[in-house]
């Protein structure tokens, strides 16, 4: 059943060009940030493994961000544009109608993915990090981007409303992203430290870090890194769970 | 004849106010029931716990032989044009019913959905966006996705609020022939002379209570206003004029 879901969602966003229109953007940001790597004063003077890493960023940070805008919508525009009555008047099970959903929002990311690889293949030439780059910005991005949308289905589910879904799950990445970004000097302390440990995004950038720039590209040398981002994908997975259960859609429906 | 629609004391409420007090409703198979009502009487929110969409606070809901609180195997059983008309615009008429064909795990979807676009007078605008239709045929579409699964009982919430007089005889037809063949219909409406025309059997609810069900004659008698409309028994019963 989820499958007409997840195809339904595919359709609408090739259908409305929602979803072309967001690898045009993804495509544009991968193309200015490898053009000023490469023909930047200063930015061209960075070791090429670091430019790598820059780029496996941007990737994983674009493909992040255009996913939690895109998802935050995804559910809740059945209840706001009216057609969860209709819908769940169908034999369809809310499980199914969530799966679908996170495949449709999961493919999107798999598309912005495939939009990298030639920016991947172009910054890696000369080194023989091509497959680790590839195989890493893939694994780290898509269980970042399953954890953000397990966390926005949840909150989706929860308010109800596109608007306060999107505002919360910015606020939230920016929350999580920030940190990401500050100089390993403000991390000394014992408590960033852990915050740091904790945080999925700075475990992403970490674990390119130690693939691109310190060549580490085995997944037992990255397992650190990895795992804090499988257990965000679990409690958001329990979390998103625990609300499917729990949600009625007495209020969702008009005049409710 | 056993009742395929029951109700039997159920209320519903939202917070302090109470929507639903006490309702009771026995429908027999094959009946073309009304059930009327003033804005805000309760109509839709009975029509949303009769078809599963929320639950009531306390009382029994039997349809087609499944009793509340078990009731999502009713879907299969029921078809409803329910009062929000929400759509996907950006579908074309023909995949718009193809999507809920396989919703509903439809044998030979296609031929299908040809068969109910031509039977709601669309089928030469099946390979058009939504988007681009009128409110009746948005309504019309709206009742052939109600009988993609070959209901036993339809649920009809307005089905003709806003239609011209063309569209609400073409719908009201379309019902008639329904019931003909033997679908149970409860049908939601303000259209009073609609109602009189159409159905057999008339509940009024007001203020979340039951005040009369029965056949025009029966309502006429128990309001002593023999040989009057649908409209005045509905407008004693109510005390409303807003109709």
């Amino acid at each position: 059943m989820f499958k007409h879901i997840w195809f339904k969602e595919l359709r609408e966003r090739f259908y409305t060009w929602k979803g072309t229109l967001w690898l045009v953007i993804a495509s544009l940001v991968f193309s200015l940030v490898s053009y000023l790597l490469l023909t930047d004063k200063e930015l061209s003077l960075l070791d090429q493994t670091e430019m790598m890493w820059m780029l496996a960023k941007v990737i994983i940070g674009t493909g992040i961000l255009i996913v939690t805008i895109d998802a935050s919508s995804i559910i809740t525009d059945e209840f706001e544009k009216e057609t969860a009555e209709s819908l769940f008047l169908s034999p369809i099970r809310m499980r199914d109608f969530v799966l679908g959903k996170l495949l449709a929002s999961l493919t999107l990311w798999l598309f912005i993915f495939i939009v990298s690889i030639p920016y991947i293949i172009v910054t890696s030439v000369g080194t023989h990090l091509l497959l680790p780059f590839l195989f890493y910005v893939f694994l780290l991005g898509t269980l970042g981007v399953l954890g953000f949308i397990m966390f926005i289905f949840s909150i989706s589910l929860l308010f109800r409303s596109s608007k306060n879904t999107l505002t919360t799950s910015l606020i939230i990445l920016l929350a999580i992203a920030i940190p990401a970004l500050f100089p390993a000097m403000l991390k000394n302390n014992s408590l960033a430290a852990i915050l740091s440990k904790a945080n999925p995004i700075d475990n992403m950038f970490s674990s390119l870090d130690n693939v691109l720039v310190d060549y580490k590209a085995s997944l037992f040398n990255n397992w650190q890194f990895i795992f804090p981002l499988v257990l965000f994908c679990l409690i958001t997975f329990v979390f998103l769970v625990y609300v499917i259960k729990h949600f009625k859609l007495a209020g969702v429906v008009k005049n409710e | 004849m056993k009742a395929i629609i029951s109700a039997n004391n159920v209320t519903k409420s939202y917070g302090s106010i109470r929507a639903i007090v006490g309702l009771h409703l026995e429908i027999p198979e094959g009946e073309f029931f009304g059930f009327l009502g003033p804005n805000g009487a309760g109509k839709t929110t009975t029509i949303r716990m009769l078809t599963s969409i929320i639950e009531p606070d306390s009382g029994e809901i039997t349809i087609a032989g499944h009793a509340y609180p078990n009731l999502k195997p009713i879907t299969s059983l029921i078809g409803v044009v329910p009062e929000s008309r929400g759509f996907y615009d950006w579908m074309t008429a023909e995949e718009y019913l193809l999507f809920f064909a396989q919703l509903y795990s439809i044998p030979n979807p296609l031929k299908k959905v040809e068969r109910l676009l031509e039977m709601v007078n669309l089928l030469k605008r099946k390979n058009s966006v939504i988007a681009t239709f009128s409110r009746g045929m948005k309504q019309r579409l709206g009742l052939s996705r109600a009988l993609i699964n070959d209901p036993k009982i339809l649920f009809l919430d307005e089905p003709t609020l806003g239609l011209d007089p063309q569209g609400q005889e073409e719908i009201q037809n379309l019902l008639k022939q329904l019931n003909k063949n033997g679908e149970t219909i409860f049908l939601s409406s303000h259209q009073l002379n609609e109602v009189s025309n159409l159905c057999s059997r008339v509940a009024i609810i007001n203020q979340g209570r039951l005040v009369a069900q029965g056949t025009i004659a029966e309502l006429q008698a128990k309001t002593n206003l023999e040989g009057s409309t649908l409209k005045e028994i509905f407008l004693t019963l109510t005390n409303n004029n807003n109709v």
